[in-house]
């Protein structure tokens, strides 16, 4: 309410129709705001239509013409101006970045894309700069927010920069210090369960492999069902290989063989059908009347992972304002002012629309990939270890055990970490916190008087 | 004109004289035979006492498993899921 007062009060005695933002038709005030002054704002104009921004979203900003957008000097626009160029034309995208203040809402964001532009040129110290006073400003912003939702969106702009951080450690092979920073992630954070697998690798890397099984089995449990990585199936595959437990790693290849390749094998068949639709894949997220139901628990599963994202969930929002003021005009306006607003908001909406459905497209289709990848990553460990008991029967040794099975001496935990058996249930506090207790079977023993 | 004709004549007939030269027959021995027996190798007889094969390690291919050593692909993916 206040801030439609603000922008009433902003709103007169512009060029623009007041008219719009009383009878709350935002997106035509915006469009006629940018259209009528061709982009070139005075100060009032630009506080006038930062304020409308917060009512439509940035969103709906990449539908105009950089070049257009580029006369438009305001903080929001340098942002959508830097995150359209960002891994296209690098130095242009800093170029507006870095002119964002410091107290505007998308500071936070604007510093973490400058993070990325750094690192690309292995400037890690600009990188860690940015990534520091990404998470400041994050953090300022959150703590003065009064919205539940938007509190919830810095902090998660905060965890990312963490985030990156370790991220970025990781890639320069200190696993200790990306730890540190994985560790600062809360389990109630929507990034948590993508990370589950990101710090098995790093446990991999510290040849721990039963805290990395211990992790990737966090995804066996029912509330994290709806998360389903390739990779953290061959990671387990490979963990097992490094202990020498080859019962255990054929059992989870054999697994991935039977049940996720030939579904994921039909489902690329049935997608690859519906490419070229321009909604097909929007209306399974967001729609699913409109489309038959398909009834796959892994479709379900990727839509309900692709629902949970911030861009998704922008942007269908979006379409939801506008519909909302479509059907505000379709009610109070006459059919000459209907025809009048109503081409280009359907237009923006339409936009929107395909935009989501491209990008939920593009993410199902990676995911089909994945599979198809692991697939044969998992087939290369399968050869190995056909090869390696092939060296055994040759040189008249065995495994010590057939199979190794876990004692509490195999875990390695901190002081701060107690311990408690897993007996079968999973529990919610105890998710992420797991670990194996396998012995490695990797000690080879001669194979003396055995009877086949 | 006539002269320099007839000097290429000579010329050539002489140089065709020199080209045919006598023909060498050379004849083998239709059968020649060896006593093997009779034969006699000198030297010192070191046959080993069996048969054997010299010791070596098998080449080993070192396996090309795929290994994560960045995130620069979920850096990418978490930015554009942003917005």
């Amino acid at each position: 309410m206040k801030l439609v007062l603000v922008l009433l009060i902003l709103s007169s005695g512009l060029q623009a129709k007041t008219d719009w933002v009383k009878k709350r038709y935002y997106f035509t005030a915006l469009n006629e705001l940018l259209t009528k002054s061709k982009g070139e704002l005075n100060d009032r104009e630009k506080q006038y239509f930062e304020k409308l921004l917060t009512m439509t979203g940035i969103e709906v900003l990449e539908d105009y013409n950089p070049k257009f957008l580029d006369k438009v000097n305001t903080d929001s626009v340098y942002f959508i101006l830097g995150k359209k160029f960002f891994g296209k034309d690098d130095s242009r995208a800093m170029r507006y970045l870095t002119q964002l203040e410091k107290n505007h809402r998308y500071y936070p964001e604007s510093q973490l894309l400058l993070s990325q532009i750094n690192a690309n040129k292995n400037d890690y110290n600009k990188t860690t700069l940015n990534l520091l006073a990404c998470q400041t400003s994050a953090q300022i912003n959150r703590d003065q927010q009064k919205l539940e939702r938007i509190k919830r969106y810095y902090q998660m702009i905060y965890e990312l920069c963490v985030v990156n951080k370790s991220r970025y450690a990781f890639g320069e092979g200190k696993f200790d210090e990306a730890l540190k920073g994985y560790n600062k992630v809360p389990k109630s954070s929507y990034m948590w369960p993508s990370l589950i697998l990101e710090k098995a690798w790093v446990y991999y890397h510290l040849k721990d492999y039963n805290r990395s099984l211990g992790l990737l089995i966090t995804y066996k449990s029912p509330l994290l069902d709806s998360y389903f990585f390739p990779e953290a199936e061959y990671l387990t595959s490979l963990n097992y290989f490094q202990l020498c437990l080859w019962d255990d790693t054929y059992t989870v290849i054999k697994q991935y063989y039977e049940v996720y390749h030939p579904r994921f094998r039909e489902l690329g068949a049935f997608f690859s059908s519906k490419r070229l639709s321009n909604d097909y894949f929007y209306n399974i997220m967001f729609r699913p009347k409109a489309e038959k139901p398909l009834d796959d628990d892994f479709v379900k599963k990727i839509m309900v992972r692709l629902k949970k994202q911030v861009r998704f969930s922008l942007d269908f929002n979006t379409v939801r304002r506008i519909n909302a003021e479509v059907n505000l005009i379709m009610k109070t306006e006459t059919p000459q002012v209907q025809k009048e607003l109503l081409v280009h908001l359907n237009q923006v909406k339409e936009n929107l629309v395909q935009k989501i459905n491209y990008h939920a497209k593009e993410d199902v289709f990676k995911t089909l990939e994945k599979v198809q990848y692991f697939s044969g990553e998992m087939f290369k460990i399968n050869l190995e270890i056909i090869s390696k008991k092939k060296d055994l029967v040759y040189s008249n040794k065995k495994l010590i055990a057939n199979r190794g099975r876990g004692d509490l001496s195999q875990v390695q935990r901190d002081k701060k970490e107690s311990f408690w058996s897993f007996d079968g249930p999973f529990w919610a506090d105890e998710l992420g916190d797991y670990s194996f207790g396998l012995k490695s079977n990797c000690e080879t023993v001669r194979r003396e008087g055995e009877e086949e | 004109m006539k002269l320099i004709i007839m000097m290429i004549v000579l010329f050539i007939s002489q140089g065709l004289k020199a080209e045919v030269r006598e023909q060498v027959i050379y004849e083998y021995k239709k059968y020649e035979k060896f006593d093997l027996g009779n034969l006699e190798v000198k030297g010192e007889l070191i046959a080993p006492g069996d048969i054997s094969i010299r010791e070596r390690n098998r080449k080993r291919f070192s396996s090309d498993f795929y290994v994560r050593d960045s995130f620069k692909p979920q850096i990418l993916e978490d930015i554009k899921s942003l917005r």
